[in-house]
C-alpha cells in the first residue's frame, strides 16, 4: 500500500504545478529583475540573469521624473497617471457598488411590472463588449457636455460597471427570504430603512465581490481611457502604453518594468488582501444557513 | 362588531382567483385557525390581513376600522412567520426593540417592554445573542417575543411550527396555548396541520380552493361536518366512508354493509327529513375509527350498539391501540381496537359500532345529510 503523500501520481501532479506556475511567473520575474538592474547590464547580460548591482534608479524614474512620450524632456512620470486612475477609479466603484447594490434590492424585493424584462435587459449588456458601446457613449457624453476628461471616465465606468453590480447583488438577494422583508414591514420600516438597516450589512461578502470586481476592471480597462481622455488627465493604463511604445531615442527597459509593476499594484494588492472574500461573496447564500 | 370581519373578500391575478369570496368574524380574544391543504388560499388570506397584499375586493376590518388601505405598520398587528424571520445582523435584544425604535418609543420604555416579553418567554439569557446562536425553537420565541413587543390587538401566526421537530412542535404549540389563555390575544393562526387546528383553535375555518368549506367550532366541525371534504380532513385516522345504500326500518335508518365475511343490517339513528328523501338512494355513511372497536372496548351499556363480524387485512399498532383496516362494501374502513384484541391479519374478527354518531353524506353533492 503506497503512502498516500508519495504515490507516483500525486508526484506527476506536483511536478505538472510547479512547472505551469514557474512558466506563469517567469514573466515577472524578469520583469522585477529587470527594473532591478542599470541599462548596461541589461544589454550585456542574459534575460534571465538576476541583477549583480541593485538599482532602484528605475524605480524613481518611472515614478517621477522620466520622459513619457517625447525625448528629451523632464514631463510627469506614472505618479500623475497612477492618481488620474485612482481620482477615476474610487468614485467610479462606490457608486456602481452603491446603485448596484440599490437596483439589486429593488429586483428581487420589491417586484414590479416589468422588473422581469427590465433585468433581462440588464443582463444583455453584460454580454456587449465595450467596443459596441464607445461610439454611443462618445455622443452621449458630447450631448451632456462633460469636458472633464476624470468626470467622463467616471461616468463611463459607473453605467459600464452597473449591469455587473446589479446582477451580483441582485443575485444575493433572492436567496435572502422575503420573509424578513415583511417582517420589517409590519414593524413599521420603510423603503430605506429595511435596505441600510437590515439587507445592506447582510451583504457583506457581496459588497467585497463587487468591489473587487469593479476595482480589477476599472484600473485595468484602456479602451475607455484611451478613447475618452486625453492628455496629463489620463489613466494610468494609457500613460504606460504611452511611455512604453516610444520609440525615439534608447529604450529604457528597466523603467518601463518599473512602470508596468507600479501599474500593477494596485490590482494585485486587492487580489492578495481580498480573494478569499471574492470566492466566499459568491458562493454566499449557496448553501440554506 | 368583531376584533376581526373578513366581508366577502376575493383575490385574483388576472384569470387566476386564488380567494372566491370569504366571510369570517371573531370576537375578540378569540383564536381563529385558517387550515388547509397547500394551495388553498390561507397564507394568501393571512397576508390580506396583514396588509402585505391587496384586496380584489371586499372588507376587512380590524376592531371597528376597515384596513383595506392601510398599510402593515398602521393596522396594529403583528405576525410570526414560519421561517421566523429573525434580521441576522442584529442582537436578539435590537431584534425585538427594532419596532419599538421605529415607532419613536423612549429607551427607559423600551427596555421594560424587552424585559417583560423576555420573562414571558423565558428568553432573557438569550438577549445579547444573534439569531445565528440559536436553535430552532428559541428562534420561534425570539419571534413571538418581537410581536409580542408590539402589544397589537391582532396576532398572525404563518405555520410557525412546521419548521420545527416534532417534539418542539408539541411543546411551543402548548406554549402558544397558554400564551393565549394568559393573555387573552386575538389571534389568526394558519396551518396545514389538523392537530393543531383542533388542539389550538376556537373557531376554525376549513379552506380549500379559496373557499371556506366550514367555519366553527373544534366540536362542531369533528362531530357535524358539513361535508365529505371536512369530514376527511380533520381527524386521524381520517372519517371512513362507506358506500351504501339507504332504507328505513320501524321509522330509523339502516343499512347494509358487506364486511367481506357476510352482510350485516345496521341499524342508525331515527331519520331527518333530509336524510329521508334519500331513503331507496345510495349515500355515503361517515364513521369515525373510534367508533368502530372491538366489543370489549366499546361502551356495554350502548343499547345502539350493532355488532359484526369483518376481516382484518392490515395491522398498524401505535401503542394505545391498533388500527384495523377492513373492507366495508368494498371501501377501506379502519377501526381502532384493544391491541390484545387485534392480534393476527387475515383473520375474522367480532367488531362493534357506535351508531350514534355515524352521519350520511349526499354522494353527488358531497354535503351532509342534517
Amino acid at each position: 500500500m503506497a503512502d498516500r503523500n508519495f504515490s507516483v501520481g500525486r508526484t506527476l501532479i506536483y511536478a505538472a504545478l510547479v512547472l505551469m506556475a514557474v512558466w506563469y511567473l517567469a514573466p515577472l520575474y524578469v520583469m522585477l529583475t529587470t527594473s532591478l538592474k542599470s541599462l548596461d547590464e541589461i544589454h550585456s547580460g542574459n534575460l534571465l540573469s538576476l541583477p549583480h548591482h541593485f538599482s532602484l534608479d528605475a524605480w524613481f524614474d518611472a515614478w517621477g521624473t522620466d520622459c513619457v512620450g517625447s525625448e528629451d524632456c523632464t514631463g510627469a512620470g506614472m505618479k500623475g497617471y497612477f492618481v488620474n486612475s485612482l481620482k477615476m477609479m474610487v468614485p467610479a466603484v462606490l457608486i456602481s457598488t452603491l446603485i448596484g447594490a440599490f437596483n439589486g434590492y429593488i429586483l428581487s424585493m420589491w417586484r414590479f411590472k416589468g422588473s422581469d424584462t427590465f433585468f433581462m435587459a440588464l443582463l444583455i449588456g453584460t454580454f456587449l463588449p465595450f467596443q459596441v458601446v464607445i461610439l454611443p457613449m462618445a455622443q452621449v457624453l458630447a450631448k451632456l457636455g462633460i469636458e472633464n476628461s476624470t468626470g467622463r471616465l467616471v461616468l463611463v465606468h459607473v453605467v459600464y460597471g452597473l449591469q455587473f453590480t446589479t446582477l451580483f447583488f441582485r443575485n444575493y438577494y433572492v436567496t435572502v427570504p422575503g420573509e424578513l422583508v415583511k417582517a420589517a414591514r409590519i414593524d413599521g420600516a420603510g423603503f430605506f430603512r429595511i435596505f441600510f438597516k437590515i439587507l445592506l450589512p447582510l451583504s457583506i461578502p457581496t459588497i467585497m465581490v463587487c468591489l473587487i470586481w469593479q476595482v480589477t476592471q476599472i484600473w485595468n480597462d484602456f479602451l475607455f481611457g484611451v478613447v475618452f481622455s486625453s492628455g496629463e488627465a489620463q489613466p494610468i493604463t494609457v500613460g504606460l502604453n504611452n511611455l512604453v511604445n516610444t520609440s525615439t531615442g534608447v529604450k529604457h527597459y528597466n523603467v518601463d518594468m518599473a512602470a508596468a509593476i507600479i501599474a500593477a499594484i494596485p490590482t494585485l494588492f486587492v487580489y492578495a488582501v481580498g480573494s478569499k472574500y471574492f470566492v466566499r461573496g459568491l458562493t454566499a447564500g449557496a448553501v440554506k444557513g | 362588531m368583531g376584533a376581526l370581519s373578513i366581508r366577502n373578500v376575493k383575490k385574483s391575478y388576472g384569470d387566476t382567483h386564488i380567494l372566491k369570496g370569504i366571510d369570517i368574524e371573531i370576537d375578540k380574544g378569540q383564536f381563529l385557525i385558517l387550515v388547509g391543504p397547500s394551495g388553498c388560499g390561507k397564507s394568501t388570506l393571512l397576508n390580506m390581513i396583514a396588509g402585505l397584499d391587496d384586496i380584489t375586493s371586499g372588507e376587512i376590518a380590524i376592531g371597528e376600522r376597515v384596513v383595506n388601505k392601510l398599510s402593515p405598520k398602521d393596522r396594529d398587528i403583528a405576525m410570526v412567520f414560519q421561517s421566523y424571520a429573525l434580521y441576522p445582523n442584529m442582537t436578539v435584544r435590537k431584534n425585538i426593540a427594532f419596532g419599538l425604535d421605529i415607532r419613536k418609543v423612549p429607551k427607559a420604555e423600551q427596555d421594560e417592554i424587552i424585559g417583560r416579553v423576555a420573562k414571558t418567554l423565558q428568553i432573557e439569557h438569550l438577549l445579547d445573542r444573534k439569531p445565528q446562536q440559536l436553535s430552532g425553537g428559541q428562534r420561534q420565541r425570539v419571534a413571538m417575543g418581537r410581536a409580542l413587543a408590539r402589544n397589537p390587538s391582532l396576532f398572525l401566526f404563518d405555520e410557525p411550527l412546521s419548521n420545527l421537530d416534532a417534539k418542539l412542535r408539541v411543546e411551543v404549540r402548548s406554549e402558544i396555548k397558554q400564551l393565549h389563555q394568559r393573555l387573552g390575544t386575538t389571534i389568526v393562526y394558519v396551518t396545514h396541520d389538523q392537530i393543531e387546528a383542533m388542539t389550538l383553535g376556537d373557531r376554525i375555518a376549513v379552506m380549500k380552493d379559496g373557499e371556506v368549506k366550514q367555519f366553527g367550532t373544534p366540536q362542531q366541525i369533528y362531530d357535524e361536518p358539513a361535508n365529505m371534504y371536512v369530514a376527511g380532513f380533520i381527524g386521524s385516522p381520517p372519517m371512513n366512508f362507506i358506500p351504501c345504500t339507504l332504507a328505513e326500518i320501524d321509522g330509523r335508518a339502516a343499512v347494509t354493509v358487506d364486511s367481506g365475511s357476510g352482510s350485516h343490517t345496521l341499524r342508525l339513528g331515527p331519520l331527518s327529513e333530509a336524510q329521508r328523501a334519500f331513503v331507496g338512494k345510495s349515500i355515503v355513511l361517515g364513521i369515525r375509527p373510534e367508533q368502530l372497536t372491538d366489543p370489549a372496548s366499546a361502551h356495554s351499556d350502548n343499547p345502539d350498539l350493532q355488532e359484526f363480524d369483518a376481516i382484518a387485512e392490515i395491522l398498524e399498532p401505535t401503542g394505545p391501540d391498533t388500527l384495523v383496516t377492513l373492507k366495508l362494501n368494498g371501501a377501506r374502513a379502519v377501526a381502532r381496537c384493544h391491541p390484545s384484541m387485534a392480534l393476527h391479519t387475515g383473520v375474522k374478527m367480532h367488531l362493534a359500532l357506535d351508531p350514534s354518531k355515524a352521519v350520511m353524506f349526499d354522494p353527488a353533492t358531497e354535503n351532509r345529510l342534517a
